[in-house]
């Protein structure tokens, strides 16, 4: 019935029983967390605390507590919007396209990537709406909703409603998708349950799931459909979140390789995240048979293609600029690599395209403790990236008269800072209340099946 | 559309065999099947492959609710932005057609946005699975962690029941139990020994 690979090493190591794998991914949940958890947890806190106050400031004093201007109108809201959104594309990726590609190995790490991309796209969507101004009205300009303004519509030919409409629509099916692949793991911590609270909550939210056959039959033809459909709208997201660039007449984003390398992009800063994540986590909460190192590995494999396909996208970038002969085009790039933001532009190249080719050795690919400064690297880089395409662009268009500089103010970087203390935060909590690794997909890859 | 042989208060006598490997359990229900009993259903901790053949079941029909749901996504953005661009109140912008390319961003979400949503819902319909209802099919409290439990109804006159019980231990049961109901959710479970006789 099981068609083992005789080559191929276990997925799971330790030798783990069906039972083995119910304890130890349940033992977070039925215990009370651990030093490092709540050391962890309050620092988290701490900094969501930051993201309410400079948020609240933002709100009661207004937008000019950023340090935007008139040239230079998006600066780090939407580049922090556009590093969640990014970081947030792994989950899908992992729990869809590699279901669809049958890779096992997915089934280890795909619940924490997916709780990772609701947590980030929550993240992400701050900072569009908070970039309004005035919150209260916002809901008018970004939803198609009836109103007392008089036929005040949305524009559907506009990039920025597509991207209302992919980000919420995003954020929606992957909550469904994480849910349902929740349910049997939620069951399981039910009928474990021993305390008042857990058994009411868990038989809550278990939707009064038994494991019936009949049950799993269909179960399997949804996840197949959920995988199916999310597939191309992950490619959709950022496909659109890139239209927000490239459909303008901005130089330096009006072009028509942002699609595939905004994808590339988001992948590679996605699984940048996961592993910082989760080689830390399967330290802490002892899951190294679970998360092994064939685990990192395959991540860190990803994490060098979409990094030279990134890579590949920047160097493209120029020669199109070069060829087209436009020559604002080709200033917007010369100004890049070698204007006031030289230092931005060569931190993005060395640690998106020169810094994860290390992984083409073994050794790197297979040490814990240097995937983990790497996976670091790439998220300052990609972060860096999305500060070069916006502000070095802006900050130096058509007519000299309107060139600036721009620096962030503190309640920027506060916002930013606050919006890890609202991922930690969510993450911490997702890995007390809810079990870590998907149980019941990792039962059925086990060897040991007695 | 509900499968009545879901719920097992639907029978007097249910019996359950409980294993704890799953290829010896798909083997029995593979047998016990061929041998005519009437099979409920089987609960499993994990999706186990091959047990829908053995037990005979069909595929699922759910793709068409998602197919549905999705036509229904499609409609619903294409009259949104008809309504909104092309008719309510006309908007030019750049020159450009009210109805055009720019709708396919809006049309493909909500597509994808319905039939995700229209799927889980098919979903928990087709399951009656609701929050907090607490299962009556809970026979092993460790159905959801490492066994694996098959549900043969014993209502039928020819039903050999210590022949099933023997045929489920000689399979590898762990444990074997009958369930008598009384009414919904109202029922009385006892150990059956490898002979059939309930053990005290």
């Amino acid at each position: 019935m099981i068609h083992d690979s005789v080559i191929r090493p276990n997925l799971v190591t330790g030798d783990k029983t069906l039972h083995d794998v119910t304890t130890e991914i349940c033992r977070p949940i039925e215990n009370k967390p651990s030093m490092s958890w709540s050391i962890g947890f309050s620092i988290s806190v701490i900094f969501l605390g930051l993201l309410g106050l400079t948020l609240f400031i933002t709100e009661y004093t207004g937008i000019g507590t950023w340090g935007l201007n008139k040239s230079v109108q998006w600066g780090w809201d939407i580049t922090n919007f556009v590093f969640w959104v990014g970081i947030g594309h792994a989950g899908t990726l992992i729990s869809a396209i590699l279901l669809l590609f049958r890779q096992k190995w997915r089934m280890s790490i795909n619940r924490s990537a997916e709780a990772m991309t609701i947590f980030a796209v929550m993240c992400a969507a701050i900072f569009p709406f908070f970039h309004m101004g005035r919150l209260w009205v916002g809901i008018y300009w970004v939803f198609p909703l009836p109103n007392a303004f008089g036929s005040l519509w949305v524009n559907f030919h506009s990039p920025l409603l597509w991207d209302v409409f992919a980000i919420s629509t995003y954020f929606s099916v992957s909550l469904v998708f994480w849910y349902l692949g929740l349910i049997p793991d939620i069951a399981t911590v039910r009928d474990r349950a021993k305390t008042a609270g857990r058994k009411f909550w868990y038989n809550f939210f278990s939707m009064g799931w038994t494991g019936s056959v009949r049950t799993w039959n269909r179960y399997e033809v949804v996840s197949l459909i959920l995988a199916g459909i999310s597939t191309p709208l992950v490619l959709s997201v950022h496909t659109i979140v890139s239209m927000d660039f490239a459909t303008s007449v901005v130089p330096g984003w009006h072009t028509t390789i942002f699609p595939p390398y905004f994808v590339a992009g988001a992948i590679f800063s996605g699984f940048g995240m996961v592993l910082t994540l989760l080689v830390i986590a399967r330290k802490v909460m002892n899951y190294q048979d679970y998360i092994t190192i064939g685990h990192l590995e395959a991540m860190c494999k990803v994490v060098m293609l979409t990094g030279t396909m990134v890579g590949l996208a920047y160097i493209t970038e120029f020669f199109v600029a070069a060829y087209s002969g436009v020559e604002y085009e080709q200033y917007a790039f010369i100004n890049r690599a070698t204007g006031p933001y030289w230092w931005a532009y060569w931190s993005m190249m060395s640690c998106n395209l020169i810094a994860p080719q290390v992984f083409w050795f073994k050794w790197a690919r297979t040490t814990p403790w240097f995937i983990f400064m790497l996976s670091v690297v790439v998220n300052v880089g990609m972060w860096f990236e999305r500060f070069v395409i916006i502000v070095t662009s802006l900050h130096r268009e058509y007519l000299p008269s309107g060139w600036v500089m721009y620096s962030p103010t503190r309640i920027e970087i506060g916002i930013f800072l606050g919006t890890f203390g609202l991922f930690f935060t969510c993450f911490f909590l997702f890995s007390k209340f809810l079990p870590v690794i998907n149980m019941s997909e990792l039962k059925a890859i086990l060897k040991n099946r007695e | 559309m509900i499968d009545s042989k879901l719920y097992l208060d639907k029978n007097k006598t249910v019996m359950f065999g409980i294993f704890e490997n799953p290829e010896k359990f798909l083997d029995t229900v593979a047998k016990v099947n061929a041998k005519g009993a009437n099979i409920l259903d089987c609960y499993t901790p994990f999706p186990l492959h091959g047990i829908e053949k053995a037990m005979g079941l069909k595929r699922s029909r759910l793709p068409i609710a998602s197919f549905i749901c999705g036509c229904l996504g499609f409609l619903s953005a294409a009259t949104l932005q008809y309504y909104i661009m092309a008719y309510d109140w006309i908007m030019v912008i750049g020159n450009k057609p009210s109805i055009g390319v720019s709708w396919v961003p809006v049309l493909f979400e909500l597509t994808i946005l319905f039939t995700a949503f229209g799927t889980a819902i098919a979903f928990f319909i087709r399951n009656k699975m609701l929050h907090g209802k607490l299962p009556m099919e809970r026979i092993d409290m460790r159905q959801t962690d490492d066994r694996l439990v098959v549900a043969i109804a014993t209502d039928a006159e020819n039903t050999n029941k210590s022949e099933l019980s023997a045929m489920l231990f000689e399979g590898g049961a762990v444990e074997v139990k009958e369930r008598t109901n009384h009414g919904y959710d109202d029922f009385s479970d006892v150990m059956i020994n490898n002979n059939g006789t309930v053990i005290a």
